[in-house]
């Protein structure tokens, strides 16, 4: 055993000290921070930007109303009666003085059509909100001398689904509340599987390989058995990953103490206890620890396997492509199933080993699945384990030390039976 | 300790079409060093291979230590391979103590015997250096420490000389004539000629996978022997021609005589004496290794490169 650790020790310590590890491990973090500052201040800048915009009202009943509502959704709008000169604004459009105006008159009254006159057209979001907010105006002006105005606007936008639950009102919406969060926890833990199985898989192969490359590998499996030598690259990369998940974890945690307040403070609608909601609890964290530990030893081996049969980075990146594809599967089946409840059958499909990390994980946190399921599932990974670490360690056996070549299907079937 | 220290019976190992190493008989008694020789392409390293099992033979038995290759025998052998294998990234120190905690050497004890190592090889300097800033020879030295430092009864060394400078190469031909006489056992393999003639108690002669001959050095030298002698004189040399020798060669201040059935070496002696030269040297020749395996192996057989780095001395 002391010689598995002397190899865990060398493949974690040689893989921690050096620059791309401590890079990798606090840029991720920056970058998404930088991302987020990036967000907010944009969010920020664009809801602050005056704009420059003249409600001109020809109707001079929806003029205060239509910019009322405008306001309310970030856009300052000035207000100009019927005594505006438009050839004047038309020539501040010209030279940028204004950014725009936009001209309320009898066909917008009647028909809910209105000008909007400037050098850019306005994007998707400023004309589906003024269409909106216009024809809201113009059908309450218009059913303002109906009686049962009201009821007929509603019928106008449309039927509105509500959902009731036999579960109290308060009850209800904290159900909805888990729901969501569940499902972002689900998919956030199954991309997260995803990611670092690939990233790690993808480690292993690459220290399997360049061992095999430059020949190393012939001196050390002198010494040590191939198994023993696999087990403790193995253990070694999975550790730094944890390492490097950890640091990553506690990078999470602290800003969320730091930032989560300060975004609270800018936005005052963002109630902290919804945003801690979509938290995922210590239970469903052991769970993904679980998960991720049996879905790394599953794939790392398979990616060992890769290295091991293959002479150049060009042949194990060709050679990989199956294993990916196990990996990528599954994802797509869950992207497909996040809100789907009627395809029960995915259930199923999530308990072939190499799929339940992706699949399993969401299902089980969100309690999707009985829990004989989940268990059923940590049973069939940790003998799918054995199996892939039994073929994968014949193909590493023989292929570490073959030179030349990739090997065909058929002497692959040879390296296994001859090991 | 009687048994050999490595022992191949029959090893035949193919590549496809090619032959590499053909039906191969081979002993090496255990305290003694063996050259492996041969031109490029001859089969050396995957005899070294099989030997090391990592490669498998198609036929024969090898047999390490008084037994089959296993792990437990393996351990006791120190491996340098052809192609050099070293974690590039990693720091000297470190590789040599990982290289020797392998092999169950204490941490402390694998980092002591790397610095000493380190220090007679001259590279105690680069002991905190990452292996890839050496150049390939210091990387060749750092690799020789790894193959070494485990203290191991049977030293397998491919091709240890090449890409050393002549100091380095004397430093580790020292090196290996100690280890042999700590009663460690040395097979290495090489296609210089002048190297093996030097250090080697033994040889073995490969050409086109097969075993040309192997044996004692000195034995298979005095069995070579063509008869050919050297004499060195001060004096006239006219004797030479009324003994009807012609084909003489001069070398330096020798005169070097072929093999001639005709006259025997007493005769030449007694001719010399005779003329009134005073003799200084008179000697039967031995062949070089070189000759011995043009000899036997055919001209063809040695390559070019042979011929210009083991015979032209």
């Amino acid at each position: 055993m002391r010689q598995v650790w002397v190899v865990l020790r060398r493949e974690y310590l040689e893989r921690v000290k050096t620059k791309g590890f401590i890079i990798g491990t606090l840029a991720i973090p920056l970058v998404l921070i930088a991302i987020m500052g990036v967000n907010i201040f944009i969010a920020l800048q664009v809801a602050q930007s005056d704009r420059e915009l003249v409600l001109v009202d020809l109707t001079g009943v929806m003029g205060e109303e239509v910019a009322e509502r405008l306001d309310q959704v970030g856009y300052e709008l000035e207000l100009a009666g019927p005594e505006a000169d438009l050839e004047e604004m038309d020539r501040q459009v010209t030279e940028e003085e204004l950014e725009g105006y936009v001209v309320l008159d009898n066909l917008t009254m009647a028909e809910g059509v209105f000008a909007y006159r400037s050098l850019v057209p306005p994007g998707r979001t400023r004309i589906a909100l003024f269409e909106a907010v216009v024809r809201d105006v113009a059908l309450a002006n218009y059913l303002s001398t109906a009686s049962g105005a009201e009821g007929l606007r509603e019928l106008i936008r449309g039927g509105r689904l509500e959902f009731e639950s036999p579960l109290g009102v308060e009850d209800q919406e904290e159900a909805e509340a888990a729901r969501v969060s569940g499902i972002a926890i689900g998919f956030g833990g199954a991309m997260a599987l995803y990611i670092t199985m690939l990233l790690y898989g993808a480690f292993v192969l690459r220290s399997v390989l360049d061992e095999k490359r430059n020949r190393v590998v012939e001196v050390v499996v002198s010494s040590i058995s191939p198994w023993r030598l696999l087990l403790g690259k193995v253990l070694g990369v999975g550790s730094m990953g944890l390492t490097q998940m950890g640091i990553w974890a506690g990078c999470a945690i602290l800003l969320l103490l730091v930032a989560a307040p300060m975004v609270a403070a800018q936005i005052p609608a963002a109630d902290l206890s919804e945003l801690t909601g979509f938290l995922p609890g210590p239970g469903v964290l052991v769970l993904l620890l679980v998960f991720f530990l049996l879905g790394y030893f599953l794939y790392s081996s398979l990616f060992a396997a890769v290295g091991a049969m293959c002479a150049t980075e060009e042949e194990a990146g060709q050679a990989q492509l199956p294993v990916i594809a196990l990996l990528v599967i599954p994802f797509v089946l869950q992207m497909a199933s996040i809100e789907g409840t009627s395809m029960k059958w995915l259930d199923w499909v999530a308990l072939f080993p190499f799929f339940s990390p992706v699949m399993m994980f969401p299902r089980a946190a969100t309690g999707a699945v009985p829990w004989w399921m989940t268990g059923l599932s940590l049973v069939l990974m940790a003998a799918a384990i054995v199996g892939t670490a039994w073929l994968a360690g014949r193909i590493y056996r023989v292929g570490i030390l073959m030179q030349g070549k990739r090997p065909t299907l058929k002497e692959l079937v040879r390296w296994v039976r001859e090991a | 300790m009687n048994e050999a220290a490595v022992r191949l019976s029959g090893v035949t190992k193919s590549f496809g079409a090619h032959t590499a190493v053909s039906n191969f008989d081979l002993d090496i008694p255990r305290g003694t060093i063996l050259g492996l020789l041969g031109p490029n392409g001859s089969g050396k390293t995957t005899m070294i291979r099989m030997i090391m099992a990592i490669l498998l033979p198609d036929q024969g038995e090898v047999e390490l230590l008084g037994g089959p290759p296993d792990m437990s025998r393996r351990s006791r052998v120190g491996y340098l391979p052809e192609e050099r294998g070293v974690y590039p990234k990693m720091k000297v120190l470190d590789q040599l103590i990982f290289l020797g905690e392998l092999r169950a050497l204490p941490r402390k004890q694998a980092q002591r015997r790397a610095m000493q190592w380190l220090d007679r090889l001259g590279l105690s300097d680069w002991a905190p250096k990452k292996v890839q800033d050496l150049s390939k020879g210091m990387q060749q030295k750092v690799q020789f420490i790894g193959t070494v430092l485990h203290d191991p009864d049977l030293l397998i060394l491919d091709e240890p000389f090449s890409g050393l400078d002549p100091i380095n190469q004397d430093i580790l031909e020292s090196i290996i004539r100690e280890e042999r006489d700590r009663g460690k056992t040395i097979l290495f393999s090489t296609h210089l000629m002048e190297q093996a003639e030097r250090l080697c108690e033994r040889v073995c002669l490969i050409s086109r996978a097969h075993k040309v001959l192997d044996g004692d050095l000195r034995e298979v030298k005095r069995r070579e022997r063509s008869g050919a002698a050297a004499i060195e004189f001060e004096g006239d040399g006219g004797w030479l021609d009324r003994l009807g020798i012609v084909n003489y060669e001069i070398v330096g201040d020798a005169f070097h005589i072929p093999m001639n059935s005709r006259v025997s070496h007493d005769e030449i002696l007694a001719a010399a004496v005779a003329s009134g030269v005073s003799v200084r040297r008179f000697e039967v020749l031995e062949p070089r290794l070189h000759e011995i395996f043009v000899r036997h192996a055919g001209e063809e057989a040695a390559e070019p490169a042979m011929t210009a780095m083991g015979g032209a001395r």
